[in-house]
């Protein structure tokens, strides 16, 4: 583009710029994410999300022995709560949170109006939503196993989980993320989604494994425990697993980044 | 290469056969036109399609026929054109839970500017808001709201600036000043792509407009030529001269005069050539000996010209 010299005349010149710095870019993003996700209604969300599974693990240990065996519960309950119910919910509540809201109230725009390239306004935000989703998750794993297995780490079941969810929590995230960016119903074409086909066509059907996040979770926390178990050992491979979720990731970054091409905001003026 | 390739290549924002559609809803219709530096003000009623021409210009929405260039560039797709070009929404929504600073500076960073914090601090002592600069943007009045995102839009002293709107909620001072600031930029050799309803506001900053209505560009170019264009319509000039009745004689033999009335002030003739006028205007004045001390068009305004391309 050839731009004409300004008037020095009349005016300063424009602030010196080069090229943007992909650090301080991606701090600000995550900056302008944190700013608009935190509202008390995700909070709240995520802490009782995060909480639940502890609530079963304080139950199970004030049985004691009557509980049975913990790494039986523990994997139940990462598989149910944590992978089935927290991990999806909080990512659907973080990778949606700011892209909705910016869109919804027009303030995308100050983002896409900036010489920072789209596909890491994209990259950035879900950065910001796998880390957030990875620890809360990691969190109420932690916990859970802490107060079940009384501070021990049986069979490496809390730490495997602990993968799994810092790798689920980045799936998800880019899923919803680019959700946040096409359809305008993100949250509820998420919840649908986690209910309905994770929870209930997936665990319905052994075929539709290779589809669900979940079960591509479940294959990352089997790779690393000793436990075994119906659930852990139904799932697609770690290989095809892995293979999945980077193919979502870089395809969030590259629809994503051209979404943001043409922003969708409901409008920007009144 | 012709004049208006030319044209097309060098205008800061060109517009070439533009058609923009929503399924069976056509918000804009076949508009040719360029902006050049300067202020340029944008006018139309609500829905006319002013939002969406300023949409393109920012290459944030593709024509579905036709051309939009800047500086000869097409803007679709290439963030990278906003080193030299900035929007000003009309939305007051702003990220309420940062201070102006913090957004100032958020949107210099994403710009790629090397003093961040020397630019944020210049383009917020610009709009005045330098001595509030710490609080929360989320208890900010409407009119600081406007003066946050017009400091967001200058933090890197673009060459085109387009505005949705920016003098809604300011009061006058604010209104004011932000049209020196707009005539600074202006007269910097910035273009300045300027849209509102209130012909007043733009009246006041811009000589040059494009009026669109219903999506289609009505007239394009500097109001008061548009004014005299308007042949059908007849104009109302106001004289002052030293010897009135003498002078309202000789134009009355004009056929082009309809009517003359003088009062103690002067003399108010309508006319329905003005060009016509201003040369009989100054031949009776030279054969009688008649001293003009002023010549002034009543009706020039740009509400003027407005209500008539509107009715039309």
């Amino acid at each position: 583009m050839t731009v004409p010299p300004t008037s020095h005349m009349t005016a300063a010149s424009p602030p010196a710029s080069g090229p943007i710095s992909y650090a301080a870019t991606a701090r600000v993003l995550m900056r302008l994410a944190w700013a608009r996700t935190f509202t008390p209604m995700v909070l709240l969300g995520c802490i009782g999300l995060a909480l639940l599974p502890m609530v079963f693990a304080l139950v199970f240990a004030a049985r004691g022995s009557l509980s049975g065996d913990p790494v039986e519960f523990l994997v139940m309950r990462y598989d149910q709560l944590v992978a089935g119910l927290a991990t999806p919910l909080i990512a659907l509540l973080v990778g949606t949170s700011a892209f909705s809201a910016e869109s919804d109230d027009g303030t995308l725009v100050y983002l896409v109006t900036t010489t920072t390239p789209r596909w890491w306004i994209v990259a950035s935000r879900v950065t910001f939503a796998s880390l957030l989703t990875g620890c809360v998750s990691a969190l109420a794993v932690w916990g859970t196993g802490a107060i079940a297995a009384n501070g021990s780490d049986p069979e490496h079941v809390t730490s495997a989980f602990t993968l799994a969810v810092f790798f689920g929590g980045a799936t998800y995230a880019a899923l919803f993320t680019l959700l946040a960016l096409v359809t305008r119903r993100a949250l509820v074409t998420g919840l649908v989604y986690v209910l309905f086909w994770e929870a209930t066509l997936s665990s319905t059907f052994p075929a539709l494994h290779y589809l669900s996040v979940r079960y591509w979770m479940l294959s990352v926390a089997a790779r690393f425990t000793d436990a075994s178990g119906a659930t852990l050992d139904d799932g697609p491979s770690l290989g095809f697993s892995v293979a999945a979720s980077i193919v979502l990731l870089l395809a969030t970054v590259v629809i994503g980044g051209r979404r943001l091409d043409r922003p969708r905001v409901t409008r920007l003026g009144t | 290469m012709t004049h208006e390739m030319t044209r097309v290549m060098t205008a800061p924002i060109s517009f070439e056969h533009v058609s923009v559609w929503y399924g069976d809803v056509v918000a804009v219709n076949d508009i040719t036109c360029h902006v050049d530096a300067g202020i340029t003000g944008l006018l139309g009623p609500n829905g006319a399609g002013k939002t969406t021409l300023l949409q393109l210009a920012a290459g944030l929405l593709p024509p579905s026929s036709g051309r939009v260039q800047l500086f000869g560039e097409s803007p679709v797709a290439r963030p990278e054109i906003f080193r030299h070009v900035a929007l000003v929404p009309e939305r007051e929504a702003l990220p309420g839970m940062l201070t102006p600073r913090e957004f100032v500076e958020a949107r210099a960073t994403l710009l790629g500017l090397r003093d961040v914090r020397g630019a944020a601090r210049a383009a917020l002592e610009q709009v005045e808001l330098d001595t509030v600069a710490t609080r929360r943007i989320d208890g900010f009045s409407k009119g600081m709201r406007q003066r946050t995102k017009l400091a967001a839009a200058l933090v890197h002293g673009p060459r085109v600036v387009l505005l949705d709107e920016p003098f809604n909620g300011l009061d006058p001072r604010q209104r004011l000043h932000m049209m020196r600031l707009l005539e600074a930029r202006a007269a910097a050799g910035t273009a300045v792509l300027l849209s509102s309803h209130i012909l007043e506001e733009i009246e006041e900053v811009a000589a040059q407009i494009l009026v669109v209505l219903a999506g289609r560009l009505a007239a394009s170019g500097d109001y008061r030529a548009l004014r005299r264009l308007m042949s059908d319509r007849p104009h109302t000039v106001f004289v002052r001269a030293s010897a009135p009745r003498q002078l309202a004689a000789a134009l009355m033999q004009s056929d082009t005069v309809l009517g003359v009335e003088i009062d103690e002030a002067g003399i108010r003739i309508r006319t329905t050539d003005f060009s016509a006028l201003s040369r009989m205007l100054v031949r009776a004045a030279h054969h009688g000996g008649i001293t003009l001390h002023e010549v002034q068009p009543t009706d020039e305004s740009l509400e003027h010209v407005f209500a008539y391309l509107v009715e039309r």
